[in-house]
């Protein structure tokens, strides 16, 4: 069986159509009787963001966002090693050469062909022809929607993963390689390619590659640097997943999967990440927050659950707070992390309604809850 | 609300007041002896000092930039000492939250984030207005922007300049425009790996000299209310000090701010030839009279260096301690986000610690020489109590002086430099003379009609403790920190240059993003609604 409140209902408790201020007043308690709360999803706009940390802070609850397991692994080699970055913009106009790793690169940027492979690159305002090449996961690989060269390399044999890039970088340090499945001359030209490179990019979405394989990748570019330029483009994680982790930054020092249940703000990749709190039982009442419509989560459920979602949005078995909010930038003006510039950018509702805000609907969850917790930023 | 501060020592170099007496509060404002008024609360400040709130005019305390060196070091900002949660937030570390509750504290009232990239203007409203009870402005970054260089290049005159700088002031919502590294950092991604003041930008054909002069002119001519703020070439270097006297040197008439330039105040000379040239530099300062410079003090310990300067980043990048670093080629722009840990046993660290003091101590106008450790680059902001303790005592120098290597002290003139800083010269360097650089003219002194912002402190033979915690802090009248601690929670306001912008300019901007990134130009726009506060700007007159 599958439940949805229809899309002129604005709340539902257990199903049942309910006020905003009622299901609201339900959701604070839930969330006051909680041992330890989870606020999870998080796809919001910044200011969704805020209201969530904020609201995390006061329930002793943890922060945690759908792609984090993604965008951890980017932040891994942040953490931990040396990297290069670039922006889309810098990207378009500046790259020779662009080198295309893994899978999924549409999906997390469906402007990539229109915005970077298609136009000119334009080192010193000449048009200069872009070389693409792409370590690709499959034989048949394709980019929708381009018509343009693409160098499709090593498919097939696996060249996405950490040994074969290993590989690759090593031949781009000049250093002997054995027992790499992409054979010897294959090797050797693309790490030609790269060294020829005067500014070259290399772009990949975190969703489809391990840490260690983007370790690899920053290594290679660290290298690179040594004679020429070269940098990265990790692709941001959808729902405003670089957005969140921004606002998680500056007002935690921290990324999502942070705690607050000892008050101050404790950061563990591990121990807070949602599926694990969930399945481990070590939390009782999760806020679900989903502003861009992400399916549902599969988590099987002996838990409170509170979503803040689309009135359309079906589960296999329907929370026990459901309060339906808008989608930023449809319904209401907003500010998000675009992948088009890179940056935080407002944007203005496409068709605004009354639909209420993320942030409207947990600072009245927030103004539900006891004294005890009556402090807000 | 009316409220009378009786009987303290108020500190008011820009009014020429050093005694004992009372200060009037009335609402946000600092007023005349009310004839006859009873005052709603009477404070008996005898005994303690009075000074304008603090204004630093160099601090990198938000953005995006600030952003990635938190994300980059979870070690580096664990909640310190568990502290009680009247505030919001307060056990996270390094947030922005907690970095305003630290700096009122210590009795400052406006903070200006110095290096904000266009693009990255939004993000950086976004963050100051989640930094509670200070006020705050940016400076926004040219000087290598494709655009900008374009400008200059193609010799479109000095009003097309001035007008980008208009626009962006205007767009950006900056009180200021910086330049770091002109030319220098658009070079690097040509793959040039140094970079000096007569260089010139590979393709643009224009060296930072020129493009320094151009965007010196056009803040000027957009009656931007603060000079160029320059960060000069070679940054770090071992004999750069001649890089900072020739931009020194070109300064000429119009007036100019040099930034951190204790990171410029290198010679070769000495065993490891790296030396102090922190007299040279002075001396030219006390000549240069349309020049100002802040220090960039370092302090030893752990911190995070941030910087636009992409080219420096990068070169420093084998320094990192821990070994790790994040290098941005960004939009007409970049970043490096190094960590480093200054010792005091290391020979460079030293001398570099001497070449800030030196500078402190051998510039003679307090009007000219602003105090800043260019946080977080030199050192974290929280070290400021322990700085201005060294300029106040000369035994407090010494003692610090005594932890260094002898052969690092030997290269400086630092163990015979005598000067004692006043309070009226630490009340000018922190709160008359930025006001007047920043063109605040209500703020940095007490005198009638100027904003409440007040710090009252203790004094006492511990220095560092009379400025690490303030007795009583009013910020527009509230008071914000008692014994120093926040007792009052509130938002203040993003300063802004409010500029004259040509409809021209905005034509040809959006034309060109719209050509060259597919983008429309406003997404760089900062508007109250998408900061989210009530009031989240202040704008600040123009001269044009």
């Amino acid at each position: 069986m599958t439940a949805q409140i229809g899309a002129e209902v604005a709340a539902s408790i257990s199903g049942a159509p309910a006020s905003i201020e009622n299901a609201a007043a339900a959701a604070a308690q839930l969330l006051a009787r909680s041992a330890q709360p989870l606020i999870a999803g998080l796809g919001a706009d910044i200011e969704g963001a805020r209201a969530a940390i904020a609201l995390a802070e006061r329930v002793g609850g943890v922060v945690e966002h759908a792609h984090s397991a993604a965008l951890m692994r980017d932040l891994d080699s942040l953490r931990e090693s040396g990297v290069m970055l670039t922006t889309p913009g810098e990207a378009r106009v500046r790259a020779d050469v662009v080198l295309l790793v893994g899978d999924g690169l549409v999906e997390a940027w469906p402007g990539l062909s229109e915005r970077l492979l298609r136009p000119p690159a334009r080192p010193h305002g000449a048009d200069v022809k872009r070389s693409i090449v792409w370590l690709a996961p499959r034989a048949d690989a394709a980019i929708p929607g381009f018509g343009g060269d693409v160098e499709v390399v090593a498919a097939g044999l696996g060249a996405t993963r950490a040994g074969n890039l290993a590989a690759l970088r090593a031949r781009v340090k000049g250093r002997p390689v054995t027992g790499a499945r992409i054979p010897g001359p294959a090797l050797d030209a693309i790490a030609a390619k790269l060294k020829g490179a005067r500014f070259g990019v290399s772009v990949w979405s975190a969703a489809h590659l391990g840490a260690l394989e983007i370790e690899m990748l920053n290594g290679l570019v660290r290298d690179l640097n040594e004679k020429t330029r070269f940098s990265t483009l990790p692709l941001a994680a959808p729902d405003n997943g670089a957005g969140v982790l921004a606002v998680c930054g500056w007002m935690t020092g921290f990324p999502m999967r942070t705690g607050f249940g000892v008050g101050a703000p404790l950061h563990d990749p591990w121990r807070f990440g949602a599926e694990r709190l969930i399945a481990s039982s070590e939390t009782d009442c999760v806020v679900w927050i989903s502003a861009f419509g992400a399916p549902p989560p599969t988590w099987r459920r002996a838990l409170k659950f509170i979503a803040l979602c689309e009135g359309t949005t079906q589960f296999a078995e329907e929370p026990n707070v459901r309060i339906v909010v808008g989608r930023p930038g449809v319904d209401h003006d907003a500010v998000v992390h675009s992948p088009e510039t890179g940056t935080l950018v407002a944007i203005a509702a496409s068709a605004p309604s009354a639909a209420p805000r993320v942030a409207q609907v947990l600072e009245r969850i927030g103004a539900c809850l006891g004294k005890r917790h009556a402090r807000s930023c | 609300m009316l409220i009378h501060v009786k009987g303290a020592r108020i500190i008011d170099p820009a009014n020429r007041r050093d005694e004992v007496g009372d200060l009037w509060i009335r609402d946000d404002e600092i007023v005349a002896p009310p004839s006859g008024a009873i005052a709603d609360e009477t404070v008996d400040a005898s005994g303690l000092v009075a000074m304008a709130g603090g204004i630093d005019i160099h601090s990198h305390i938000a953005g995006a930039n600030v952003n990635t060196a938190r994300l980059m070091l979870p070690e580096q900002h664990r909640a310190h000492a568990r502290r009680p949660t009247a505030t919001p937030l307060s056990n996270a570390g390094w947030s922005t939250f907690e970095t305003g509750c630290l700096y009122a504290e210590m009795g400052f009232t406006t903070v200006v984030e110095p290096a904000v990239a266009p693009h990255h203007a939004l993000h950086a409203h976004l963050e100051l207005a989640d930094t509670p009870i200070i006020d705050k402005a940016i400076l926004t970054i040219l000087g290598n922007d494709d655009f900008g260089l374009d400008l200059i290049r193609s010799g479109q005159g000095a009003s097309a300049i001035r007008d980008h700088v208009g626009w962006t002031l205007e767009t950006t919502r900056a009180l200021g425009i910086k330049v770091v590294n002109a030319g220098g950092v658009a070079a690097f991604k040509e793959n040039v790996r140094s970079f000096s003041f007569d260089d010139v930008v590979p393709f643009y054909g224009v060296t930072s000299r020129q493009i320094v002069k151009a965007l010196q002119t056009a803040v000027h001519e957009a009656g931007a209310p603060h000079p160029l703020h320059l960060h000069c070439n070679n940054l770090g270097l071992p004999g750069n000090v001649e890089t900072a006297l020739t931009t020194i040197a070109s300064a000429g008439d119009l007036p100019l701010h040099l930034a951190h330039l204790q990171f410029y105040g290198y010679g070769k000379e000495g065993p490891q030839g790296f030396s102090s040239a922190a007299p040279r530099l002075a001396e030219a300062m006390n000549t240069a009279k349309t020049v100002t410079i802040d220090v960039g003090q370092v302090m030893f310990g752990q911190t995070v260096t941030i910087s636009s300067d992409v080219l420096r980043q990068f070169s420093a990048r084998g320094q990192a301690r821990p070994r790790k670093y994040a290098i941005v080629d960004g939009d007409s722009n970049g970043v490096g986000v190094v960590p480093y840990e200054y010792r005091a046993g290391s020979f460079h660290n030293a001398v570099q610690f001497a070449v800030g003091l030196e500078l402190f101590l051998l510039i003679d106008d307090p009007w000219r020489v602003f105090f800043t450790t260019d946080h977080p680059n030199g050192a974290p902001f929280t070290t400021y109590p322990e700085i201005f303790a060294m300029l106040m005592d000369r035994d407090v120098r010494a003692q610090w002086l005594a932890r260094l290597p002898a052969e690092a002290v030997a290269v400086t003139t630092l163990p015979s430099l005598t000067r004692e800083y006043s309070l009226s010269e630490i009340a000018t360097m922190t709160r008359a003379a930025p006001a007047k650089l920043l063109g605040l003219p209500n703020r940095g002194h007490l005198g009638v009609g100027a904003r409440a912002d007040v710090a009252i402190y203790r004094p006492g033979k511990d220095i560092a403790q009379m400025f690490r915690a303030a007795a009583r802090v009013y910020k527009d009248g509230e008071l914000v920190v008692r014994d120093g601690a926040v007792t009052h929670y509130r938002f203040g306001r993003a300063l802004h240059a409010a500029p004259t912008v040509e409809a021209s300019m905005q034509r040809r901007i959006s034309e060109y993003y719209e050509t060259r990134y597919g983008l429309p130009s406003d997404f760089m726009r900062v508007s109250h609604h998408a900061v989210g506060r009530p009031q989240p700007f202040e704008a600040v007159a123009c001269a044009r």
